[in-house]
């Protein structure tokens, strides 16, 4: 029976968080649950990112209270966070490497609410600016409400223009049977200028500020054991958006985006991977602006054309569209002749390739069998092989050489070595 | 190459194409988001156009501002050239091969220069000062018009932060300290020296029309016509007969008697 638990350590952290938390430790029957649901506990507390550290001692409890014969006394030594950590990490988001500074606040209020500060500069003229606050509802570090305030300065010279994005936003995640879900509303002050002066008039027509106030609901289910180089498991993201609450950009817009890995023999891994998205402008009047549209194309999504440099184009500047599809089948296997087994080599594969994929707009005026049709007609598709590098399980590195077999007019294709970085792939 | 070089270069290759049938000059939305001193830089730049015959058309734009590559409007979009504010397209124009002071000689044209600097200086700042550091005029009019296509949040912060730009700009030449009735005399002042400089003659430098008439038009037709709290440059301007009969003489050969639209 468990008599007793005792928290030492404790500062600023809530003592009614911490008491709910160890509640289920008392209902221990014997010495083996007890352990097994102390651990349960640490994990959790571990989870809600309250302290730094956290040691359990069970001790038989002592003292003329113990009334039991059988009384035990857990007790959880704890070391809370403290008030600000720094740290310096590069992030890479779509083959832009960012360079951020964070000053993070842990456990503010004292029920896990975490503040976080970022700065980061990055290619491209990125200045990115952000201020967020998180926190786990309910003391599940599961349930977490957010909000934060965004400022993103950036280039984006596939399509000659450079955008400041001002945000505030608000979302909630909680987990399902089925995975993760996000509910987002979001107000953003977009500021889109043309970048110079040989920028091609459709992009330039597109100038100027806009404000959009979306509603987002992403949905994540990721089984896989890697994310950068899985071997099993799947990943499925879907995600919607509506905008228009508000603002001058109204659009309804779908994107499904799902990963599938299938160990063989000789760790071989077979994966296969695709996209689809479609959007719609609710507003008969305004066509949806370029900040909003999709693009396709680039070293780790649709292999064998250069960023964003599949779609209609002006002048060499991507315009983006409102549907896309994209399919891809990998192969991956160890370096040959397996250098450096057991260790560096380990985080290298080779892969071969195929991958295929369409963007383009649709009409409204015609009857759906007609635009599908379209979508799947002037596809793109090409093949190749290349070097994959897993590096810490953070980014994904390729060297690939690339054939692109078929292309539509005014694409950009870039045949032949290829190099991409990034977190996210298909 | 760098870029300044590359447009030199392509303004000269591109000096020997005819004008286009598709020119084409963007403003913001005549009737409810330009300010007046907008108007009357649009003005000027369209008179100058009527005044060498050449032919464009006008598309109005939410976000003509934010398109033109200087930041300013009104510009014009000649087949791949794009040329904004009134200086730059009057040297366009000439490389074209248009001129409209081809018959002055050098200190003439040296004395058109110097009173359209004067105009730069005096009535553009005075319009500036009128609609952007004038509480009653940049509240009421100029505030809500600028804002005015823009969804909340934007209507209130844009013209706000336009608000601030303009007084720093002012600022650095010493106008924003300056009382209204300073300002009126400035205007008074150039008023008189274009007076004087225009007299009895049809137009500035004789019997054929200039860039400067262009200018001087665009920006007294403005103040003529627009209708603010506050009248003091319309009371002022129209103290002097011959440039108010300049500005009708310009509106009936230039506009009125072809049913154009300004």
């Amino acid at each position: 029976k468990v008599q007793r638990v005792i928290i030492d350590g404790l500062g600023r952290t809530k003592d009614d968080l911490i008491i709910q938390q160890v509640q289920p430790i008392f209902q221990a029957d014997n010495f083996e649950e007890m352990v097994m649901l102390s651990q349960e506990v640490k994990i959790k507390l571990q989870r809600l990112q309250l302290f730094k550290h956290i040691e359990i001692y069970i001790d038989t409890s002592k003292g003329s209270k113990s009334s039991v014969p059988n009384g035990y006394e857990v007790k959880f030594n704890v070391k809370e966070t403290r008030r600000f950590t720094g740290e310096t990490k590069v992030t890479i988001g779509s083959n832009n490497p960012e360079l951020l500074f964070g000053l993070k606040m842990p456990n503010v209020f004292g029920r896990g609410e975490r503040v976080q500060v970022n700065y980061g500069q990055g290619v491209n003229h990125v200045r990115d600016f952000g201020l967020n606050f998180m926190k786990p509802m309910y003391a599940n570090p599961d349930v977490l409400f957010g909000c934060g305030i965004h400022q993103y300065n950036g280039e984006y010279p596939w399509s000659g223009y450079r955008e400041l994005d001002r945000a505030l936003n608000f979302n909630i995640t909680f987990p399902s049977i089925l995975g993760i879900h996000t509910l987002k509303w979001e107000g953003v002050w977009r500021d889109l200028r043309s970048l110079s002066r040989v920028t091609s008039f459709a992009v330039r027509e597109q100038s100027g500020h806009s404000v959009k106030s979306s509603l987002k609901h992403d949905f994540v289910r990721d089984t896989r054991d890697n994310k950068v180089l899985p071997t099993v498991g799947s990943w499925i993201r879907v995600s919607q958006e509506y905008a228009g609450l508000g603002g001058n950009v109204e659009f309804a817009k779908q994107d499904i985006e799902f990963q599938f890995n299938q160990s063989l023999l000789y760790d071989t891994v077979l994966q296969f991977s695709g996209a689809f998205g479609i959007m719609r402008s609710l507003n008969l009047k305004n066509e949806i602006r370029i900040n909003d549209r999709f693009f396709l194309g680039g070293p780790l999504t649709l292999r064998g054309f250069n960023i964003k440099g599949v779609g209609p184009h002006s002048d060499g500047d991507a315009l983006g569209a409102d549907a896309y599809w994209l399919l891809a089948a990998h192969l991956y296997t160890p370096l040959p002749f397996r250098p450096g087994k057991g260790g560096f080599g380990d985080h290298f594969r080779t892969h071969f390739f195929a991958n295929a994929g369409n963007l383009s707009n649709i009409s409204l005026n015609n009857h759906i069998r007609e635009n599908v049709m379209k979508l799947g007609e002037m596809f793109r598709w090409a093949y190749g092989c290349g070097i994959v590098l897993n590096f810490m399980s953070m980014f994904r590195f390729e060297l690939n050489y690339v054939v692109p077999v078929r292309l539509q007019r005014g694409d950009s294709a870039n045949p032949g070595l290829q190099f991409g970085i990034g977190v996210e792939f298909l | 190459m760098s870029s300044l070089v590359a447009e030199a270069v392509q303004a000269e290759i591109g000096a020997y194409e005819p004008w286009p049938d598709n020119a084409c000059l963007y403003q913001p939305y005549q009737v409810e988001q330009i300010t007046f001193p907008d108007y009357a830089t649009c003005l000027s730049v369209k008179t100058f156009l009527h005044m060498c015959s050449l032919d464009f058309h006008t598309e109005l734009r939410i976000n003509a501002e934010e398109m033109s590559p200087s930041g300013k409007v009104p510009f014009i979009h000649v087949g791949a050239f794009l040329v904004a504010e009134l200086d730059p397209i009057i040297a366009f124009v000439n490389t074209r091969g248009f001129h409209l002071s081809r018959e002055l000689n050098e200190s003439e044209r040296s004395e058109m220069r110097a009173y359209m600097a004067l105009i730069e200086n005096i009535l553009v700042n005075a319009e500036l000062y009128l609609a952007w550091v004038d509480e009653t005029v940049s509240e009421e009019i100029t505030k809500p018009r600028y804002g005015y296509v823009h969804p909340w949040p934007l209507n209130r912060l844009l013209p706000w932060q336009k608000q601030r730009s303009m007084k720093a700009r002012l600022k650095s030449i010493s106008w924003s300290n300056k009382t209204i009735d300073e300002v009126c005399e400035e205007v008074k002042t150039c008023c008189q020296a274009l007076s004087e400089k225009l007299d009895n003659k049809q137009y500035f430098f004789g019997t054929r029309p200039t860039e400067l008439d262009a200018l001087v038009f665009g920006h007294l037709y403005t103040i003529l016509t627009t209708r603010l709290p506050v009248s003091r440059f319309a009371v002022i301007v129209e103290g002097f007969s011959n440039l108010a009969a300049f500005c009708k003489r310009v509106e009936e050969n230039f506009y009125k008697k072809f049913g154009r639209e300004y």
